[in-house]
């Protein structure tokens, strides 16, 4: 059913409404992957469902063998803040080439200038839950495997990953866990020590001091795992529905405060308690406050893996004007000095091999207290991916986050 | 005759012509706009990634957007409401704030600065050459757990105040300082403009200087009043910044942040589109309003 005509007649403000009352009906869309599609006519990749892209007539990978672009400009397409500038100047001056980065805010906004015919060569932070969309709209282009030997660096997983099996258009940028951050020396609790640790912001003593993350699907998965649903990927309007009241309750319960700017507000001490991406916490010591040690600030993530886990992906576009630059530059980040070299700029680890805990520590990257943060091969298995979502879920889950975060 | 009418004429046609540079850029950066966000609002939905696609036609204008925000608000699950009294409560008292404060302030300037009315105005427009962010990004230093306002709290014996933590007063003195060089101004522009003789004829005539205030000065500064209101109001009801910044709590969203949240949330952003011209309807009232009054107060 097109998004359009299941929202119009407020028809899924109706099924918000209705999701408080008890006992209501079966779900209004339960489905398994295998009959989940996107909006298009492609599937849905899941762990137990990996999704072997299509190539399409028209657009298909670069050819093996072709030197590297002459005096060009590598055109980035980045997330804003989300690469080391040393790191795209030395490969710059490796490449003797120059490169560019355009930043976006938003991963919809990147998509739309795509889709409206801007071109760059590269795109770096695509989650795996845009990647039917890049691909369907043939806005990436396959990969041509023999420029990016540097792949081998990579988690073994990532040759086969279930969102792109066989890496036919993606290699992994960053990998990332989310988790809850706190200032151990404001907060009397330890998640680790508590039977839920997802239920820990709400605590209406640390009310003004409690945070979660302005995303709509990390907001509504903190509130499915609070209340034990780890199916982060759910289209069952009931759960949905369950996450909205629970945030809503939050809301009231600690005048809850929703942003993204968890990485200076906790070290600051403004905020106790918020959700948070491993990556902002594990660069927490660039913003503490002078005097106060790093080792008051924990990040939290279950021991067993099961909690949101999602990495950024890079892939060359269609339409590249310089495919074989980007395919190397691709392969360049993909090289362990140039990735630790990113990380200790950009925070977020990248799912190389020789990126450990020891190695992050030894290198001054990241404080011993945080190794909570840093996210191992074992994640990429155990840990839940928030994946695409068929349409009309998507709309639920996006109404639900859009009445959280208005307060309503 | 007919020369005198022949020049009447050219003179008329050059003032005319001095006017189309301006009506020109006018058509340009705001007709158009205000075009495109109509032929977003009215348009369609890019399937595959939930992107708006404006739709130039009018003709294959889609009422569904309206619709759907018609409902947001005034339907039997409007969710809206509380948001649209929120901010009309916020800017209410945020602009009665700046006229209080914004008042004393222009009438010491225009009346009692003297000589150093130029150094006045100068310190005045100030806060102008920093853009409205960072002025706001520094209130957020100053107003944390360990800033100066809390130290200096601190110094009477009042405990640490919470100020960035959905704080309704924060959101609103924000508002206060963001705007409230805009009602100074023309505020200033206002009084400076009385004739010093009319409120010299009130004190000849036995009204005290309050009594002089009253009914002299105030009447006369009703037009700048207005004016100043208008300027400070307008952006005031559409501001998503100052909340998203000084608060970020859900309890005190504005409009301005619903419309930023729509336009931000693949597939709403036609919606966000809707509410923002039916915003800019609601605005239509005070502004007819202002220019009605002005007429009024040149034809009088």
């Amino acid at each position: 059913m097109p998004r359009r005509r299941f929202l119009k007649g407020g028809a899924g403000l109706t099924a918000l409404a209705a999701l408080g009352a008890a006992g209501a009906g079966t779900s209004l869309l339960a489905g398994c992957a295998s009959d989940l599609t996107g909006s298009g006519t492609l599937p849905l990749p899941r762990p137990n469902n990996p999704v072997k892209w299509p190539v399409f007539a028209g657009n298909t990978a670069v050819k093996s063998g072709l030197a590297a672009e002459q005096g060009a400009t590598l055109q980035i397409y980045i997330w804003e803040a989300y690469i080391n500038q040393d790191v795209v100047n030395s490969f710059a001056k490796k490449y003797k080439c120059k490169a560019q980065i355009t930043t976006f805010n938003t991963m919809n906004e990147a998509l739309s200038k795509l889709r409206s015919g801007l071109t760059y060569d590269v795109l770096v932070g695509a989650t795996p839950d845009v990647l039917g969309q890049l691909i369907e709209g043939k806005l990436a282009q396959p990969l041509n495997h023999s420029y990016i030997p540097n792949i081998s660096q990579a988690w073994p997983d990532y040759t086969n990953p279930f969102y792109d099996a066989g890496w036919q258009y993606t290699v992994p940028y960053t990998i990332y866990t989310t988790g809850i951050t706190w200032r151990k020396d404001k907060v009397d609790e330890n998640p680790y020590a508590m039977k839920n640790p997802w239920a820990m912001p709400w605590q209406p003593k640390y009310s003004g001091r409690v945070a979660i993350l302005d995303d709509y699907r990390e907001g509504i998965c903190l509130g499915l795992m609070k209340n034990g649903i780890f199916d982060l990927n759910t289209t069952d309007y009931k759960q949905i529905g369950l996450s909205r009241q629970s945030l809503q309750d939050l809301s009231s319960l600690v005048n809850l405060r929703i942003s993204n700017t968890d990485y200076s507000d906790v070290p600051a001490g403004e905020t106790w308690i918020s959700s948070a991406w491993s990556g902002d916490m594990a660069a927490a010591e660039s913003y503490m406050p002078k005097g106060v040690n790093v080792d008051v600030v924990g990040y939290w993530f279950p021991a067993d893996g099961r909690g949101p886990v999602n990495n950024d992906t890079m892939a060359v576009l269609n339409g590249a004007s310089n495919p074989v630059l980007a395919h190397l530059f691709l392969n360049y980040l993909l090289d362990l000095p140039n990735a630790l070299n990113n990380i200790s700029w950009n925070g977020y680890m990248q799912p190389l091999t020789g990126v450990t805990p020891q190695v992050l520590i030894k290198e001054q990257i990241l404080p011993p207290s945080l190794t909570s943060t840093v996210v191992v091969p074992s994640n990429f298995r155990t840990g839940l991916f928030e994946l695409q979502l068929p349409v009309d879920a998507d709309a639920l889950w996006q109404q639900a986050w859009l009445v959280v975060s208005n307060g309503i | 005759m007919v020369s005198q009418q022949s020049t009447r004429g050219k003179k008329n046609a050059f003032w005319v012509a001095l006017a189309a540079p301006g009506i020109l850029w006018l058509a340009i950066l705001f007709i158009v706009p205000f075009y495109a966000v109509l032929s977003i609002a009215m348009g369609k939905l890019d399937q595959l990634i939930a992107a708006p696609v404006a739709v130039w036609n009018p003709l294959h204008w889609s009422s569904s957007g309206v619709i759907d925000v018609w409902r947001d608000i005034f339907g039997a699950n409007s969710f809206a409401g509380p948001i649209v009294l929120r901010t009309i409560v916020y800017t209410a008292v945020a602009s009665l704030l700046c006229l209080l404060i914004g008042y004393p302030a222009a009438y010491f300037v225009a009346r009692f600065a003297g000589r150093r009315k130029s150094l006045f105005l100068v310190l005045l427009i100030a806060p102008f050459w920093i853009s409205y962010m960072m002025r706001m990004l520094a209130w957020i230093d100053l107003l944390s757990t360990g800033g100066y306002v809390n130290k200096a709290l601190g110094l009477v014996g009042i405990s640490p105040v919470n100020w960035l933590s959905g704080n309704s007063a924060t959101v609103v003195l924000g508002l206060v300082y963001g705007y409230i060089p805009y009602l100074i101004m023309v505020l200033y522009a206002g009084l400076d403009r009385i004739e010093p003789a009319l409120l010299e004829a009130g004190r000849d005539l036995g009204l005290g200087r309050a009594r002089t205030f009253w009914h002299v000065t105030l009447p006369l500064s009703r037009q700048a009043i207005l004016t100043g209101l208008l300027i400070t109001v307008l952006p005031m009801l559409g501001d998503y910044y100052t909340n998203q910044m000084l608060s970020g709590a859900a309890s005190t969203s504005m409009i301005g942040n619903l419309i930023q949240g729509q336009l931000g949330t693949p597939g709403l952003e036609s919606q966000g589109a809707v509410l923002s011209l039916m915003l800019l309807v609601v605005l239509l009232v005070p502004m007819i309003y202002y220019v009605i009054a002005t007429n009024r107060e040149a034809a009088t």
